[in-house]
C-alpha cells in the first residue's frame, strides 16, 4: 500500500485527522518555541533591572486598560533609522517584568519603549489633556479624564502579589510597604530613601501638578521611566546575540 | 495537437474536462484539473531555498545555542555594520567640520546641516538625560534654551564645557570654580540679610532695611565673582543675580539654601567619549537652540 | 505511485506545447498596430526631454528614487502627493473594470505586455524556425546541428529582446542618456545591473516559455474577470447554432444536414493558448480575436458569411437566433455597471485634476516645539518656539518672508537671522525655527495658551498662506 493509499485513512476520519493535525501542529511549535526559552543566546540579562514600583505598575495598568498598545510600540528593532530615532534597542530582558509584554504591533503613534525622559511631565499633562495643542497633526484621543481619576492605591498589595504569582520577584518587604511606596512616590514632601532603595531609579515628584495622586501621576511615572533602567553608557551588547 | 473531448460522458463538464480523481463521497464527484508540472517544480525550489538559507543563516537549535550559519549573520552586528558605514561615509564631512572654525561653519549649508542633525542626535543620547532631550534642563542642571549663560554661550565656549566639561576630576581642563558654603562662616543673620539683597537684585518682593544691611556683606563676599552689580562673571562660571533665570529656584528659601550651603553642578567631560566632530556637531546644535551669543 | 494505484489521475501535467499558425486579418492588423505603437512607447518616452530650469532633471517622465520626486511632464509630484499615484493607479483598476464590462478581455488580447511580448516572440519563432508545421516537425525531431542552430539562434534574438526590455525599464529612474552611458561602462549603481537582470530573465522565461501558463496559472485577472463577466459581455465565441452540426463539406455541393463548420481546426491551430474556441466560453481565452480572422479567412474561401466565430454577447446571440432582432448596441452600453464604472472613474479623474490644479502654491507646515512649551528668557519674557517647514517647489532658489499676527504684543524672530526671511534651495523643503516671545508680564506671558497666525509669502510671486497655532503662556 502505498503512501497515498494510507493517506486515505487519515482523510476519511474525522476525529482522527483532527488528532493527528494537533500533534502535528504540537511538533511544529514544540520544535519553534521550546528552544527560545532555554537557548543562552535569547536570554540575555542586563544591569538596571528591576519589578515596577506600585505606582509605576499602576500606570502601566492605566496603559493596558486604555488601550495604547493598539497604537503605540513599546519595541525598538536593531536597525540603524530606529535606533537613531527612538535610542538603543530594545533588550529582551528589558520587558522581563512585563506581563503582557507590551511590544504592539503597530505604530499609529511613534514607539514609546525610550520616551523616558524625553518629555517634560507638564508636557505629558498638556498632551494627555489635548493632545492636538502640542502636537497639531496627532490623531490621539484626549486622556484629561486620567488626572479626574484619583486613585488611593487601596488593592496595590494585591497587585503585587498577583505579579509574584506570575514570577516576578517582588519581596515580602516590597508588598508590605506597596502602599507607602504608592503613595510616597507622586508626593514631594515624602521620604524617598526606603523608595529608592527598594526601586533604584524611581522618579519621586508630584507629576501630574496636583494634591491628590491620580490615573494620570501614575501613567506620567509610567512614562517616564519607560527605558530608563538599564544604564546603556555601560552596557556591552554580545554582538553574537 | 490533441484536440480536446468535447462529448460529455454522464456528469462532465465541459469546460474542465472529463476526467476525475475517482474520489466520490455523498455523491459528489471530485474533477481532476492537474496542476502544471513546473508549479512542482516551484516548490521543490522554496525546499532547496529552505535548506539553503538554514545553512546561511541562523537557525537550528543546538544546546546551549542555535547553529549560526555560514554567513555569520546577527541583528546586532548587522546594525553596527551599519552604523560603521554610514560614520565612514560622513568621514569626509567630519574632517571638515573639525578643521574648520565653529564660527564659520554656517556659511556652509551642507555642512552645517550635517552637523545640527548629527548635533541633534549625540544631543539626544548623551545629553538629554540631564539636560532634558528638548535642552530645557531642570533644576540643577541649565535651561540651554534661553540667553543666560554660565560659563558663555559663544559655540567656541560651549565647545570648550563640553569637551572639558565642568569641575569633574577628570579632566584637568575643566571649568572650575566654587562657592563657599557661607553657613560655615556667616551668621544666620547676616545670610537673612545677604538673601534679602539678592532678591532686591533681581526686583522681587525683598524687606528693604536687611537688603541694605546685606548690600555691605554683598560687596565683601559676593562681588568678587558675582561683580558689584551681582551681574555675574562668565569667567569664574558665576551666574548673573539680576535676571529672572535661576538654575537652583530664586525664592527666598531656595536663596537661602544656596548660601548656606553652596550649590554647583557637575558635568562630565565628553572628550574621551565623544568624537572632537561630536562635539562640534552638538555645540553648534545647542548654539543654536535659541540662546548662542 | 507504483502500479498499484493504475486508477490513481496523474496530479501534475506537463505543458502541452503550442505552435500557433501564422494568421491574417483585421484583428491581427490591428494587434500588430498596437504592438509597435505600445512598445515604441516603452522605448521612446524616456527619451523625451523637458526643461524644467536647471536644478531639475529635463527628463520628461522620471521617477527619481534617490530625490523622491515623479516627473511627468508638466507636473511634478512630492512624495506627500503620492495619493497622485495611488489615484492613477484606482483609475487603471476602474478602467480595466469599465473596459471588461463594455469589451470583455480587450486587455489581455491587445494590451497587456504579458500578450505583446509573447507575440513578439512568437513572430521572431516564426521567422526563424518557421510555421506552425515546420515547427511541429522541428519539435518532434531528433536534436541535430540544423535544430540546434536554429534554436540558439531564436534564443539569441529573444535574449537580445528581453536585455532590451529590462534596459528600458531602468530609464525610467534615471536620466537616461548618463544612464546608459553608465551601464555599458559598468559604473552603473548595481541595482541597476540586478534589475536588467531580474527583467531580462522574467521577460525571457515568461515570453518564451511560460507564454499562457502564465495567463492561466499565474495572473489573478483571468479568474477576477470569470466573475466580473455576464451575459451582456462581449466575448469571442463560436456560433454554434451556426456551425453545428460540424463536418467536412464536400466542394460544390451543399449539405443542408451540416452546419457551416467545416471542422478545419483553422481556429485551433492559430489560438496562443491552445485552446478550441468551439467549446464554449474558457477561462484560458485571452480573447486576441485571432481565430476570428482565422475562421473568416476561410469562411471566405468557401464562400460562407464570415463571422462564424465573432464577438458577441450572450444576449445578442439568443436575440439573434429567436428572432434574429439585434440587440441595442446603446442599451448594451447603457448597462448600470458600464455607467456606474464610467462615473466612478471620471469622478477619479476629475477629483484628481481638481486637485493636481488646485494644489497650493505655497506650502508649509508648523510644529510647535513641545518640550518645553515654552523658555523663560532672563528679562522675564516668554518665548515659545515652532519648527516651520516651507517647499519651495520652484526651479530655482526662492525667498520667503514669516510673519505673525496674534492679539497680543507678542514679537517674532527666525533663528540665526535678523530678518524675517529666509531662502529655501530649489526644490527643497527647508527646516526653520521661529520663536515668539512676550514681554515679562504680559497677559500672554502669565496667561495661558492663546491662538496666533503664522503667515509665510512667498517674494518670488507674493503667494501667501498662513496658519493658525498656539501660544502657551507660563499658566498653562
Amino acid at each position: 500500500m502505498n503512501i497515498l493509499g494510507k493517506h486515505r485513512i487519515l482523510e476519511r476520519h474525522a476525529t482522527l485527522l483532527l488528532v493527528v493535525s494537533f500533534l502535528v501542529v504540537t511538533v511544529g511549535g514544540a520544535v519553534e518555541i521550546l528552544p527560545l526559552f532555554y537557548l543562552e543566546n535569547t536570554i540575555e540579562k542586563v544591569k538596571g533591572m528591576r519589578p515596577y514600583s506600585p505606582l509605576e505598575l499602576t500606570g502601566r495598568d492605566v496603559y493596558v486598560r486604555e488601550g495604547c498598545y493598539v497604537c503605540h510600540s513599546q519595541m525598538i528593532r536593531p536597525l540603524r533609522d530606529e535606533v537613531e530615532r527612538y535610542g538603543h534597542y530594545s533588550l529582551a530582558a528589558e520587558s522581563m517584568y512585563d506581563h503582557p509584554f507590551q511590544w504592539g504591533s503597530k505604530r499609529t503613534g511613534p514607539d514609546l519603549a525610550r520616551v523616558g525622559g524625553r518629555y517634560s511631565d507638564e508636557w505629558h499633562v498638556v498632551h494627555m489633556v489635548d493632545p492636538q495643542s502640542v502636537v497639531p497633526e496627532s490623531i490621539m484621543p484626549k486622556y484629561g479624564f486620567l488626572a479626574n481619576n484619583v486613585i488611593d492605591g487601596r488593592y496595590i498589595e494585591d497587585r503585587l502579589r498577583t505579579e509574584r504569582r506570575v514570577g516576578v520577584p517582588y519581596t515580602d518587604e516590597m508588598v508590605a510597604n506597596a502602599r507607602a511606596d504608592f503613595l510616597a512616590q507622586a508626593d514631594p514632601d515624602a521620604d524617598y530613601d526606603d523608595l529608592l532603595a527598594r526601586y533604584p531609579k524611581a522618579q519621586t515628584r508630584n507629576f501630574d501638578g496636583q494634591t491628590e495622586v491620580t490615573e494620570m501621576d501614575a501613567i506620567i511615572a509610567y512614562m517616564q521611566m519607560l527605558g530608563t533602567l538599564v544604564d546603556f553608557s555601560t552596557f556591552v551588547p554580545n554582538p553574537e546575540r | 495537437m490533441k484536440p480536446r473531448q468535447v462529448i460529455p460522458e454522464s456528469g462532465d463538464d465541459i469546460a474542465t474536462g472529463p476526467d476525475t480523481t475517482g474520489h466520490e463521497w455523498d455523491g459528489i464527484k471530485e474533477y481532476n484539473n492537474p496542476m502544471p508540472r513546473w508549479w512542482l517544480w516551484t516548490m521543490y525550489a522554496t525546499i532547496v531555498w529552505g535548506i539553503a538559507y538554514a545553512i546561511a543563516y541562523p537557525s537550528w537549535p543546538l544546546i546551549t545555542k542555535a547553529t549560526p550559519g555560514l554567513l555569520d549573520y546577527t541583528a546586532r552586528g548587522a546594525l553596527e555594520e551599519d552604523i560603521r558605514r554610514f560614520n565612514a561615509s560622513n568621514a569626509p564631512l567630519d574632517e571638515a567640520l573639525v578643521r574648520m572654525e565653529l564660527d564659520q561653519v554656517q556659511s556652509d549649508t551642507n555642512l552645517y546641516a550635517y552637523a545640527l542633525r548629527g548635533g541633534a542626535a549625540v544631543f539626544r543620547n548623551h545629553c538629554s538625560q540631564c539636560h532634558g532631550s528638548g535642552a530645557a534642563g531642570a533644576t540643577g542642571y541649565p535651561n540651554l534654551l534661553d540667553d543666560d549663560w554660565l560659563w558663555g554661550g559663544s559655540e567656541d565656549a560651549i565647545r570648550y564645557t563640553v569637551a572639558h566639561g565642568i569641575r569633574n576630576e577628570n579632566d584637568s581642563d575643566a571649568r572650575f570654580s566654587q562657592m563657599p558654603a557661607y553657613g560655615e562662616f556667616l551668621e544666620t543673620e547676616e545670610i537673612d540679610n545677604l538673601v534679602e539683597y539678592v532678591l532686591s537684585l533681581s526686583g522681587q518682593d525683598h524687606r528693604i532695611e536687611m537688603a541694605v544691611a546685606g548690600s555691605e556683606l554683598f560687596a565683601e563676599q559676593c562681588s568678587a565673582c558675582h561683580g558689584d552689580a551681582g551681574l555675574g562673571n562668565q569667567e569664574e562660571g558665576a551666574p548673573n543675580l539680576t535676571d529672572a533665570i535661576w538654575l537652583f529656584g530664586g525664592g527666598r528659601d531656595e536663596i537661602r539654601h544656596s548660601i548656606y550651603y553652596s550649590r554647583y553642578g557637575v558635568m562630565p567631560n565628553w572628550n574621551e567619549r565623544l568624537t572632537e566632530s561630536q562635539i562640534r556637531q552638538v555645540s553648534l546644535y545647542v548654539h543654536q537652540l535659541g540662546g548662542g551669543e | 505511485m507504483n502500479a498499484s494505484s493504475v486508477n490513481q489521475p496523474p496530479l501534475y501535467a506537463a505543458r502541452t506545447p503550442i505552435f500557433p499558425r501564422r494568421v491574417s486579418g483585421k484583428f491581427r492588423s490591428l494587434k500588430w498596430w498596437l504592438l509597435f505603437i505600445l512598445l515604441g512607447i516603452y522605448y521612446v518616452v524616456p527619451w523625451i526631454r523637458w526643461d524644467r530650469g536647471d536644478a531639475l532633471p529635463d527628463q520628461a517622465v522620471l521617477v527619481d528614487m534617490a530625490h523622491r520626486r515623479f516627473y511627468f511632464f508638466m507636473i511634478e509630484i512630492w512624495p506627500h502627493e503620492f495619493y497622485f499615484v495611488g489615484g492613477l493607479l484606482i483609475m487603471a483598476g476602474l478602467g480595466l473594470f469599465l473596459f471588461t464590462s463594455v469589451l470583455g478581455r480587450v486587455w489581455c488580447g491587445y494590451a497587456c505586455p504579458q500578450t505583446i511580448w509573447t507575440d513578439l516572440f512568437i513572430a521572431v519563432e516564426r521567422w526563424i524556425e518557421g510555421d506552425r508545421n515546420n515547427r511541429v516537425k522541428l519539435w518532434n525531431s531528433p536534436m541535430t546541428f540544423r535544430k540546434l542552430r536554429l534554436r540558439m539562434t531564436k534564443w539569441t534574438v529573444w535574449l537580445l529582446i528581453s536585455v532590451g526590455t529590462g534596459g528600458a525599464w531602468i530609464l525610467y529612474f534615471a536620466d537616461a542618456p548618463t544612464l546608459i552611458q553608465d551601464f555599458v561602462t559598468l559604473s552603473a549603481h548595481p541595482v541597476a545591473y540586478v534589475t536588467v537582470g531580474i527583467l531580462t530573465a522574467t521577460t525571457f522565461v515568461f515570453g518564451g516559455f511560460m507564454r499562457e501558463q502564465v495567463c492561466t496559472y499565474m495572473c489573478p485577472w483571468p479568474r477576477i474577470q470569470a466573475a466580473m463577466m455576464d451575459e451582456n459581455s462581449l466575448t469571442v465565441a463560436y456560433r454554434e447554432w451556426r456551425g453545428e452540426p460540424r463536418g467536412k463539406h464536400r466542394r460544390a455541393r451543399t449539405d443542408d444536414s451540416l452546419g457551416d463548420c467545416i471542422d478545419c481546426y483553422a481556429c485551433v491551430n492559430v489560438c496562443p493558448v491552445g485552446i478550441d474556441i468551439r467549446d464554449g466560453l474558457q477561462m484560458e481565452c485571452i480573447g486576441c480575436a485571432l481565430c476570428i480572422d482565422a475562421c473568416d479567412d476561410v469562411m471566405e474561401r468557401i464562400g460562407k458569411p464570415r463571422g462564424l466565430i465573432d464577438y458577441m454577447t450572450l444576449v445578442d446571440e439568443k436575440l439573434k437566433t429567436e428572432s434574429t432582432n439585434f440587440h441595442d448596441l446603446i442599451k448594451r452600453l447603457l448597462r448600470p455597471r458600464v455607467i456606474l464604472y464610467a462615473c466612478a472613474w471620471s469622478l477619479m479623474g476629475l477629483g484628481l485634476l481638481a486637485a493636481l490644479f488646485l494644489r497650493p502654491d505655497i506650502e508649509f507646515s508648523i510644529s510647535p516645539v513641545r518640550n518645553p512649551l515654552f523658555v523663560e528668557l532672563s528679562d522675564g519674557s516668554i518665548r515659545n518656539s515652532y519648527e516651520i517647514r516651507i517647499k519651495n517647489r520652484h526651479g530655482s532658489d526662492t525667498k520667503f518672508s514669516i510673519g505673525m499676527e496674534a492679539d497680543a504684543p507678542l514679537s517674532v524672530r527666525l533663528e540665526g537671522s535678523d530678518e524675517l526671511s529666509t531662502f529655501v534651495d530649489a526644490d527643497q523643503t527647508a527646516l526653520r525655527r521661529v520663536y515668539v516671545t512676550a514681554p515679562a508680564g504680559s497677559a500672554a506671558a502669565t496667561g495661558g495658551k492663546i491662538n496666533i497666525r503664522l503667515r509665510v509669502e512667498d517674494a518670488s510671486n507674493a503667494a501667501s498662506a498662513q496658519k493658525t497655532t498656539t501660544f502657551h503662556g507660563k499658566g498653562q
